[in-house]
């Protein structure tokens, strides 16, 4: 696309408008409801909507990359592919998912290829007691706050290390839910897979960070969760 | 509203604590765990688990990382 000579102008106006309905918004959501930018704006107005969301895209790409330099190159393509992609962006929709879905795909066909782990791709299949996950669901209700307590007190490091230890899809589907907050359908959309699954990688996700959480606590002596609750683990 | 009973009120609690219920099913669970002790532990449990994790993943993109990103797209002719 190029510009035309009557462009400048009504980009002007465009990008008044622009500043001043931005200006009296919280950052949270882009203004709804914009007509189609002309294209001496376009950056200008990626640059005002998408840059801030950096920190956010740049903690899911350590969670995703396991790495600050890796990260920092994932963050970078994934702005580069958006700015080339913005003029397929609907203004008004969740302008956050959109770049989560890029920087998501970004991930798996760049990046993932390049981790060999036999279990990818098939990790949904696989049972609870193949992924560790055998613990007893009875404890009593002192032992429950105890150990919410403990996960409480734990070191953001130790929480860290237990979430990069799980399963990547799992992973990614407790940080979209949990630190992002996106709702059930909106992960489906960004990790295009069903609904159903989202649940069931979100829940197992969170069972064994959980019982990852309650282990470290134990080792730790931070908690008081006796080991015998845990039951016994395969 | 009606009590759900525990077995409802587990199978769903994670939907319930990621806002995915309806607000009568919602309010069914929160009254069942009003109530039950054993509920509403697991209730707190994952809360604080939710807490954690959004705490723990707290990043700020590297300062450079910024300027670098700014100046690739500004190299970009096309859109």
């Amino acid at each position: 696309m190029t510009m035309t000579a009557t462009a400048p102008q009504v980009g002007d106006l465009e990008r008044e408008l622009h500043s001043m309905l931005m200006s009296t918004e919280p950052a949270e959501e882009p203004v709804a409801e914009q007509p189609a930018a002309p294209v001496a704006d376009v950056r200008e107005l990626f640059e005002s909507q998408a840059i801030q969301y950096m920190d956010q895209l740049y903690a899911a790409a350590m969670r995703m990359t396991r790495n600050p330099a890796d990260a920092a190159d994932l963050v970078q393509e994934t702005f580069v592919k958006a700015y080339q992609a913005f003029g397929q962006f609907q203004q008004g929709t969740n302008l956050k998912a959109w770049l989560y879905r890029i920087q998501t795909n970004t991930f798996i066909n760049n990046y993932r290829k390049n981790q060999r782990n036999p279990y990818q791709g098939t990790i949904d299949d696989l049972e609870d007691w193949q992924l560790g996950n055998a613990e007893s669901v009875t404890q009593s209700t002192s032992t429950r706050s105890a150990e919410a307590e403990a996960i409480d007190h734990l070191p953001d490091s130790a929480v860290k290390d237990a979430l990069q230890s799980i399963p990547e899809d799992f992973r990614l589907a407790v940080y979209f839910a949990d630190v992002e907050g996106f709702s059930y359908q909106e992960i489906a959309d960004i990790m295009k897979t069903p609904v159903g699954t989202v649940m069931s990688r979100l829940h197992r996700g969170r069972r064994l960070l959980r019982d990852l959480l309650a282990d470290y606590a134990r080792d730790r002596g931070i908690s008081a969760v006796p080991a015998t609750t845990t039951g016994s683990k395969k | 509203m009606t009590d759900c009973g525990c077995d409802k009120a587990k199978a769903e609690l994670e939907e319930y604590i990621h806002n995915e219920l309806t607000v009568g099913e919602a309010a069914d669970i929160a009254e069942h765990m009003a109530t039950c002790e054993d509920c509403s532990g697991e209730h707190l449990v994952g809360l604080t688990l939710t807490a954690k994790v959004r705490k723990a993943c707290n990043e700020t993109a590297p300062e450079d990382l910024r300027d670098e990103v700014l100046a690739r797209l500004r190299s970009i002719q096309t859109v």
